[in-house]
């Protein structure tokens, strides 16, 4: 692209310093053929008249009169010399003639000036515009030849290894035996090559780099849909894929070696709960402290796998039409007993919900999440009411508390991973921090919306949105 | 004559454990032998994230019996096998370890 407007610049300041001279040689040259062949009457102006034109387009309008007053000047001394007569209405013709022709050519050669200005700035801009992005972009055309590119097309190319010159399926496919699978990567280089309507995205991999690139392609075509070339973006994405793998690696590490422990721990702890009674009266409460700690150890892990699955973007829903009357009664039910424990009242509120296309379980989720996280935030004599009524065609799901709150400037980092509200660190509340992120996700991944508000030392209401099962809404 | 389940599970621990839950829901335990065929049993305890547990499965003389999976991964990190016919995720109860079992010989 650089190339190709420097060239052209390079072209253009030749040709400036060149026209001028051309023109005043055809001045003089037509001068020159009026006098020896003696045809100043034949020739006239109008054989000089284009030369001053010339000489306006290219220098100006100042220039172009002084070459329309060359022009004349040379006119009058061949007609004078050749005795060709002369009116004063045939002298009054060629002036103008020779005025117009320096006035409008300069116009028109400031206008092209102008404009040729105008469409290389806006080529710089172009240029500058692509350039700025991360990505490697090129235009190809028909055959594969690249027309436009830009630098971190460039970049990306060299660390590729790619070969210079070719075209760009030519070049992309000499390096298919360095890529970590040659043959798939062959063949959908063939099938871009071979079906020009074709987009496609691919990711391979450089042998022995352990760089991953990802690299995408669509046909250009123009307005009557016919393929006039194609559009090529490369990126790198291997950090992208290094996280996925540490990713990858903490779940198996935390799948493996804390669900194994975890499962006789909690298996022991079953079977001991059999000869509980055996057990002194402080050896049962030791147990209890035990059975808490290891559930919840249990919840520790079920939530972080499912955080990394949830920025894996691998969250996979069972779906099945679902009254959410009936989760929402049951997660009531559930945390009955750790209600009376914190002495909080805990009222279930529900008024015609239409049923929701969903997973149940991962609605319990959310509804265990939220009531939970309202007990822990609210105090002996609060109160905790869970709502589930119709708006429109939607569900609506509450969960309102008038416990602690959280300070506005807080809000809305809660959805963050391991985020803790300063009213939870100063009251040592336990938790991680994951809940409210895995909430987040279940109900964005339902079609659903998720809002909360709060007030410090009033309360907090969290209101969780979800469309209406389709046969519901009809 | 009481059914017999073959645990095929690598760590000790839970090893024992589960034994001890398939002895008390009233089975027979039995442990799988480290290399040659399998001896024939009603049921197959299995971690499927092991190898050496699925390669088990191969060495059966006659037909392989169902599977109960017991996994430290979900079932959709698709290590499930042919003739699965339960899937649970660690840490599992024992009585929902009994559910399973009794599913697969109607008590």
């Amino acid at each position: 692209m650089r190339a190709v407007l420097a060239v052209k610049h390079h072209l253009m300041n030749r040709r400036r310093s060149l026209v001028p001279i051309v023109a005043l040689a055809g001045l003089f040259g037509t001068f020159a053929v009026m006098m020896l062949t003696d045809t100043a009457g034949q020739i006239g102006a109008i054989g000089l008249a284009p030369w001053v034109g010339l000489f306006a387009y290219d220098v100006g309008l100042a220039g172009g009169l002084a070459a329309a007053g060359l022009g004349l000047a040379l006119w009058f001394i061949a007609a004078d010399t050749q005795n060709t007569s002369l009116t004063a209405l045939t002298i009054g013709i060629r002036v103008t003639a020779f005025l117009v022709f320096a006035v409008g050519s300069s116009i028109v050669g400031r206008r092209m000036r102008e404009s040729d200005k105008a469409h290389r700035t806006q080529m710089s801009l172009q240029t500058a515009l692509i350039d700025s992005t991360l990505d490697g972009i090129c235009l190809t055309d028909v055959r594969g030849n690249v027309l436009i590119s830009n630098v971190p097309l460039r970049r990306i190319s060299v660390e590729m290894g790619l070969p210079p010159m070719g075209t760009v399926p030519e070049r992309l496919l000499a390096i298919a035996p360095r890529t970590t699978e040659p043959d798939r990567y062959r063949r959908r280089m063939r099938e871009i090559a071979d079906q020009p309507m074709l987009a496609s995205e691919d990711e391979f991999e450089i042998q022995g780099s352990s760089r991953v690139f990802r690299g995408y392609t669509a046909p250009i075509t123009d307005a009557d849909g016919r393929f006039t070339g194609r559009i090529w973006t490369l990126r790198e994405v291997t950090a992208d894929r290094e996280l996925d793998r540490l990713r990858d690696a903490f779940v198996a590490a935390v799948s493996h070696e804390l669900r194994t422990p975890l499962t006789s721990i909690s298996g022991f702890l079953e079977m001991l709960r059999d000869e509980e009674q055996t057990l002194g009266e402080e050896g049962r409460l030791y147990l209890d402290v035990i059975r808490r700690s290891t559930e919840r150890l249990q919840r520790l892990v079920e939530d972080l796998l499912l955080v990394a699955q949830i920025e894996a973007h691998r969250l996979e829903l069972v779906l099945a039409t679902v009254d959410l009357d009936e989760v929402a009664a049951a997660a009531v039910e559930a945390a009955r007993p750790t209600a009376a424990e914190k002495e909080v009242a805990l009222r279930l509120e529900v008024d015609g919900a239409p049923p929701v296309q969903a997973d149940a379980h991962r609605l319990a989720q959310v509804l265990d999440n939220l009531i939970s996280n309202a007990l822990k935030f609210t105090d002996a004599g609060g109160e905790v009411v869970v709502s589930v009524i119709r708006n429109g065609s939607y569900a609506q799901l509450a969960v309102t508390d008038n416990g602690v709150g959280i300070p506005l400037d807080e809000q809305s980092q809660l959805f963050s991973s391991f985020f803790r509200a300063s009213t939870a660190m100063r009251k040592a509340i336990p938790g991680t921090g994951l809940g409210l992120v895995i909430v987040r996700a279940i109900v964005e991944q339902h079609g659903g919306t998720i809002d909360l508000e709060s007030r410090e030392g009033k309360g907090t209401t969290v209101t969780v949105t979800l469309p209406g099962a389709p046969e519901a809404v009809a | 004559m009481r059914p017999r389940v073959l645990i095929a599970e690598p760590n000790a621990e839970v090893r024992r454990f589960l034994e001890l839950t398939v002895e008390r829901l009233g089975y027979v335990p039995v442990g799988a032998p480290s290399a040659g065929p399998v001896p024939p049993v009603d049921a197959v305890l299995l971690e499927p994230a092991s190898p050496g547990s699925r390669s088990l499965l191969h060495r059966f003389v006659d037909d392989v019996p169902p599977v109960v999976c017991l996994s430290v991964y979900p079932r959709e990190a698709g290590l499930e096998p042919a003739g699965s016919v339960a899937y649970l995720v660690k840490p599992s109860s024992a009585a929902a370890l009994g559910n399973a079992l009794r599913s697969v010989f109607g008590r």
